[in-house]
């Protein structure tokens, strides 16, 4: 069957809603306009995914392990890998107990076997392992584990690795911006104290970035000196471990690159803590 | 309208594969745009042109579940669905080699805008090249498919 190619009227719809999808393309990358219908959908695709889930695969894999006579062996293995994962965040957050919490109230509240005050446990609920290798923007989606009233935007994300980025929106789930974002900015130092530079996300997962100045800063670098975080940035504490300096490319006279890769994986559990200062 | 319906559907689904694969797929440095490719396909083997409008509505619809920005899918899919309205009956004249090579190419075109776009600071020539490659490869496995064993797929209008 012949199609007949567009007409002029067409042509023109065409047109137009070229520039309007790039209008919107212009407002969706420059603004947050569109965050909250993003956010909307996000949460209904995890719901309902897990809603799905647990009408469809839950009720088969219980009916398999009820049949097997495993599924007792089996909560307890769970139980035992969340506690498990559970005490490695609370054993990377006492390690760092001195840098989270100065006033060392923390270590009090510690002893009274009071864990679910200073800081909350949350769980993955949703993360692409696809964006790590394709695009700039590195985002996961947590649960809470507790039920918490304060706000937490801005609240420090780590799990046992390492801090892995801090929470940017909440709604259901809260969204975590990763320190890999190329959005994402976090002020670091040497150990020596005597450099200091803004990381951005490279991108790619385990690298930040830092560019500086080497007529300014004329500080030796050394593959694989240790940087800390600088707490200049007000939402990360001060003196926490970042990563290792991986790579040094000198692009001109003037600037300098430093590909740092990151300590931390967000892959490494699905447990993570969040605190917030 | 229930035709509309099915196409969000295998949208959707195809969508999530796509998702599914690419992390595999990015370790070779391809980017296999799937969604947009039936999308394509859908667009060229119907019988009557495709509206702006629903072009520019399934392109939204992508970008949302897609978690890209919106406007991105909206845009290349309204250009596709001109480029395949424009050339329709030309495609009669060409060899299905040519088509697929007209399918892989727009493919990898679609890969470097979206790249631009989503993966600016770590845009890679080799991934636009080795997709360019694997898309038009992808096309024309399709066709030899769709030769040799007839439509697998009925979508059309």
């Amino acid at each position: 069957m012949t199609r007949i190619s567009p007409s002029t009227g067409q042509k023109i719809i065409y047109l137009f809603l070229i520039f309007l999808g790039g209008f919107i393309l212009y407002v969706d990358i420059n603004t947050n306009n569109f965050q909250k219908i993003k956010n909307g959908f996000n949460s209904f695709q995890i719901s309902t995914h897990f809603f799905i889930k647990s009408f469809s695969i839950d009720p088969i894999m219980d009916f398999r392990n009820h049949f097997q006579f495993k599924n007792k062996l089996i909560k307890e293995n769970k139980e035992l890998h969340t506690a498990l994962e559970k005490s490695y965040v609370e054993k990377y957050l006492i390690s760092q107990d001195s840098k989270f919490f100065k006033d060392k109230k923390f270590l009090e509240e510690l002893d009274q076997n009071n864990l679910n005050k200073p800081f909350h446990m949350a769980q993955l609920k949703n993360l692409d392992p696809g964006i790590f290798n394709c695009c700039d923007k590195h985002r996961i989606h947590i649960q809470l584990l507790t039920e918490s009233n304060e706000s937490l935007i801005e609240g420090v994300v780590f799990n046992s690795s390492g801090v892995i980025g801090h929470i940017i929106h909440e709604m259901n789930y809260k969204e975590v911006m990763l320190l890999t974002d190329v959005s994402h900015s976090l002020p670091i130092k040497n150990v020596s104290e005597d450099f200091y530079c803004n990381a951005r996300g490279s991108g790619m997962s385990d690298y930040l970035i830092c560019n500086y100045n080497p007529l300014i800063s004329n500080k030796e670098m050394e593959i694989g000196q240790n940087f800390l975080t600088s707490g200049f940035g007000g939402i990360y504490p001060k003196d926490i471990k970042i990563g290792i300096l991986e790579d040094i490319k000198v692009i001109d006279s003037n600037n300098t690159e430093l590909k740092i890769k990151l300590s931390s994986n967000p892959l490494d559990s699905i447990l993570f803590g969040v605190i917030n200062f | 309208m229930k035709n509309y319906i099915k196409v969000i559907f295998i949208i959707a689904i195809i969508n999530f594969i796509e998702l599914s694969i690419s992390n595999a797929l990015s370790k070779a440095y391809i980017i296999f745009p799937l969604t947009f490719l039936f999308y394509s396909y859908y667009v060229y083997k119907s019988d009557e042109n495709i509206n702006p409008i629903e072009a520019f509505l399934f392109g939204l619809f992508v970008d949302l579940i897609s978690n890209s920005y919106f406007g991105l899918n909206a845009i290349l899919f309204c250009l596709t669905t001109y480029l395949i309205n424009i050339y329709s009956n030309s495609f009669k004249l060409f060899s299905n080699l040519q088509i697929c090579i007209f399918f892989g190419l727009s493919a990898a075109s679609y890969v470097g805008f979206t790249q631009l776009i989503l993966n600016l600071y770590n845009f890679s020539y080799l991934t636009l090249l080795v997709s360019a490659v694997f898309n038009i490869f992808f096309c024309i496995f399709i066709a030899l498919i769709s030769m040799y064993s007839g439509n697998l797929i009925n979508i059309r209008k």
